[in-house]
């Protein structure tokens, strides 16, 4: 028991130096503007999602993020004199990646509420929109404004000004946040929820595309900022803010959010156009392709990183002995979602490590503790005997483990190793909250674009499918191959 | 005649429990020794303190003038080649045909060639009448058969001794023949040999001493003749004496 408490005090001091590490105040002078400028990018955060304010379009099989916001970052980037990079994550991630400096703005409908305020600076307002509620059109006489839905079940996204709208201003609701608006319209038509809230030209972006839905005025009661739409910089960045808020001006000025929102419009037609989920074949290929990526990746390094931390574990070696287990313990008593977030957003306060990298990573990492187990139960699954068998003939420590004790573990742990795999195809999904473009990350991009919301997802579990059932099936194979019974 | 193996002041604790308690003892070349005693009483402990499979708390092993109680692993590796050893459970390697079984430690420890290996294996198989089973896995092999495998698996390091514990033990009754003929064979050709065993007839036609074993001492060591005809101890004669009931 007292082993049990110093292991858990060196796991708890090592994360809190971490995060006493991360935690220090990165804020010097303010260099934000001379920064850009020296890198010769612009990078904008964006969760696209969000029709007409930015949405993805498929131009002959190419994905592409496009819309008003994207119009906005064109124009700022172009004033600026630098290139604009577009990174995509999902909405709940866009305030810790400028926090992390993976992005320098995050232009994503987001509104300039006091909260938001305390820890972003904000460009002036670009757009003012309202807030609407969506619902089925069978429904039309039944809701007239928030009010209708008293005792009922809302939609809104996580972590948007929508949510704590319908939380606050509509009484005894359950409000149903999820990450996803294409989600939400599903919620939506299977009347998980009678309503979804998002902005206007949203809500619009909805009706125009989908024969089912139609729109209400919310009526909500909005504070200062939340009707708004504006750019959002990490704490501190007043040089860029100015220089931005230059460009801001002269698009209110000009009124070329009009324009914009006109040419979002004709990408949301030409978008629609065909929605056949076989017109978006080359979207679930990429998924299926970075699905597979990271996950043989994984497995590889899962491997080679799990038994040495098996042996780690195994070894006499007190420290190494402890590190082993530490490390084992601590990856599987965390969930991997934080942990793909740790490494993308903790470790790259550090190191800039892209998305694809960070997930491979954490999956890697992450598998590593899992497989580091089950080689260790393999391994200690193998008598006795056989090693003192072997060491009674005069081999060595390693001679014994190399051709007696590890080969026979192998043949123990294959099948679980197999289930190892298996399930790992399935869980790097988790990487698709960072913006990379796995199948699950790709479902939800072609949900948006077609408007359909169950389509793709039975693409997407048919595909899920045939990848962990025809790895089972060569697994099996080589599974039999290696019994000697 | 010098002494092969010689036992001094030998004790083993496990934790609080005294398994071995100040065994002292020699073998010399060419003679059997076979261990006899009732269940618990440390003969398997002893026999694996000889090499140094179990680890003495205290006392001394000498082998061929080698002090193993003070050598590293290294050097314990190079003297324990020199030391077969038998199972009760055979300990066949599970992932190895029977004759990849015989080979693994020339190969491994000795660099043979695998030619040469083979020529070995194949010679040691037939010795014990198993060459037609060279390429079966152990798995398919009676107990009798794989534990003459094993006997073959250690003679393959042209050892100096052999060690048995309770080779036969875990046979049906119908194949301890075929192991203890291939004993007696080896104790013909005069292979020193520590035998613990429950076979009284083998310990009295092959064995040049006895050692009855009991409570962690040697609680009376003799020639078969005076420890089965005329024992002088009250635990051995206890001991003889129930064995011959059952
Ligand atoms: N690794 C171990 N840890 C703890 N106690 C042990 C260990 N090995 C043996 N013992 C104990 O030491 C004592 C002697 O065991 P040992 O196996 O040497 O007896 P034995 O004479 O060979 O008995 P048997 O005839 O049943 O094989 C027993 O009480 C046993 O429980
Ligand atoms: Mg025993």
């Amino acid at each position: 028991m007292k082993k049990f408490f110093v292991w858990l005090g060196l796991v708890l001091g090592l994360v809190v130096t971490l995060a006493g590490i991360s935690a220090q105040p990165a804020q010097a002078a303010d260099n934000s503007l001379a920064r850009v400028k020296e890198k010769g990018t612009l990078v904008m955060g964006t969760s696209p999602d969000y029709p007409p304010y930015e949405f993805l379009v498929n131009r002959n099989g190419k994905e592409r993020v496009v819309g008003m916001d994207v119009d906005i970052a064109k124009k700022i980037a172009k004033d600026l004199g630098v290139k604009l990079v577009i990174k995509q994550m999902s909405f709940d991630s866009l305030l810790v990646a400028l926090e992390t400096n993976k992005v320098d703005m995050v232009v994503s409908g987001m509104s300039p509420t006091p909260a938001r305020e305390k820890s972003v600076d904000f460009s002036k307002v670009y757009y003012k929109g309202g807030q609407s509620i969506l619902i089925n059109k069978t429904d039309k006489g039944l809701y007239h404004d928030k009010n209708s839905f008293i005792n009922k079940a809302v939609g809104a996204q996580t972590g948007s000004i929508q949510y704590s709208l319908g939380k606050k201003q509509i009484k005894n609701s359950t409000v149903k946040g999820l990450d996803k608006i294409s989600d939400l319209i599903l919620a939506l038509k299977s009347h998980k929820v009678e309503g979804v809230i998002m902005e206007k030209p949203s809500a619009q972006a909805y009706v125009d595309n989908d024969k089912s839905l139609t729109m209400i005025n919310g009526n909500f009661n909005l504070g200062k900022g939340e009707n708004d739409t504006a750019i959002g910089f990490r704490k501190g960045s007043t040089s860029l803010v100015n220089e931005v808020n230059k460009s801001v001006d002269q698009i209110d000025k000009q009124g070329l959010t009009k324009d914009y929102l006109k040419d979002a419009g004709s990408y949301m037609k030409t978008n629609t156009h065909n929605t056949t989920m076989w017109h978006y074949a080359g979207y679930f290929a990429k998924g299926v392709g970075y699905t597979l990526l990271i996950t043989v990746i994984s497995v590889f390094f899962g491997i080679l990183l799990g038994i040495i931390f098996a042996l780690m574990r195994l070894s006499k070696n007190k420290l190494l002995h402890g590190l082993g287990v530490a490390y084992i313990e601590f990856v599987r008593g965390t969930p991997l979602m934080i942990q793909v977030m740790f490494v993308y957003f903790g470790i790259g306060l550090f190191i800039n490590i892209p998305a694809l990298t960070s997930g491979i990573i954490a999956v890697s990492l992450n598998s590593a503790a899992y497989v580091a187990e089950i080689i260790r139960g393999g391994i200690n699954s193998v008598a006795k005997g056989q090693t003192e068998a072997a060491r009674s003939l005069g081999l060595s420590n390693t001679q014994t483990f190399r051709s007696v004790v590890f080969p026979q573990a192998l043949k123990n742990i294959w099948p679980a190793l197999g289930n190892e795999f298996v399930s790992l195809i399935k869980e790097s999904s988790i990487v698709s909250i960072i913006g990379v473009t796995d199948l699950i990350y790709q479902l939800k991009a072609v949900q948006t674009a077609t408007y359909k919301g169950v389509a793709p997802i039975i693409v997407a579990m048919i595909l899920y499918f045939i990848m962990t059932f025809s790895l089972s099936k060569v697994l099996n194979h080589y599974e039999r191959s290696m019994r000697h019974d | 005649m010098t002494d092969m193996i010689k036992i001094e002041d030998l004790s083993k604790k496990f934790g609080d429990t005294e398994v071995l308690k100040g065994l002292n003892g020699s073998v010399s070349k060419g003679q059997v020794i076979c261990v006899i005693g009732p269940s618990g009483g440390g003969k398997s402990t002893f026999l694996r303190c000889l090499n140094l499979l179990e680890k003495p708390t205290s006392g001394k092993v000498t082998f061929e003038s080698n002090e193993l109680t003070a050598l590293n692993e290294g050097q314990l590796n190079e003297l324990r080649e020199k030391m077969g050893m038998v199972f009760q459970s055979f300990n066949l390697f599970a992932n190895m045909t029977v004759i990849e079984n015989v080979k693994l430690a020339p190969v491994k420890v000795k660099n043979m060639s695998d030619d040469e290996a083979n020529k070995l294996a194949l010679s040691l198989l037939d010795q014990v009448g198993l060459q037609e089973k060279a390429d079966a896995y152990p798995a398919s092999l009676s107990g009798g058969q794989q534990q003459r495998v094993a006997i073959a698996r250690a003679l393959a390091m042209n050892p100096d001794v052999m060690l048995f514990d309770e080779p036969t033990s875990a046979l049906d009754p119908e194949m301890v023949g075929e192991v203890l003929k291939v004993m007696q064979d080896l104790a013909n050709d005069g292979m020193t040999m520590v035998v613990v065993t429950h076979e009284m007839g083998f310990a009295k036609n092959v064995a040049d001493q006895v050692w009855f074993m009991d409570g962690g001492v040697f609680a009376e060591k003799g020639t078969p003749d005076e420890i089965f005809e005329h024992p002088k101890n009250e635990r051995t004669k206890d001991f003889l004496a129930k064995i011959l009931e059952a």
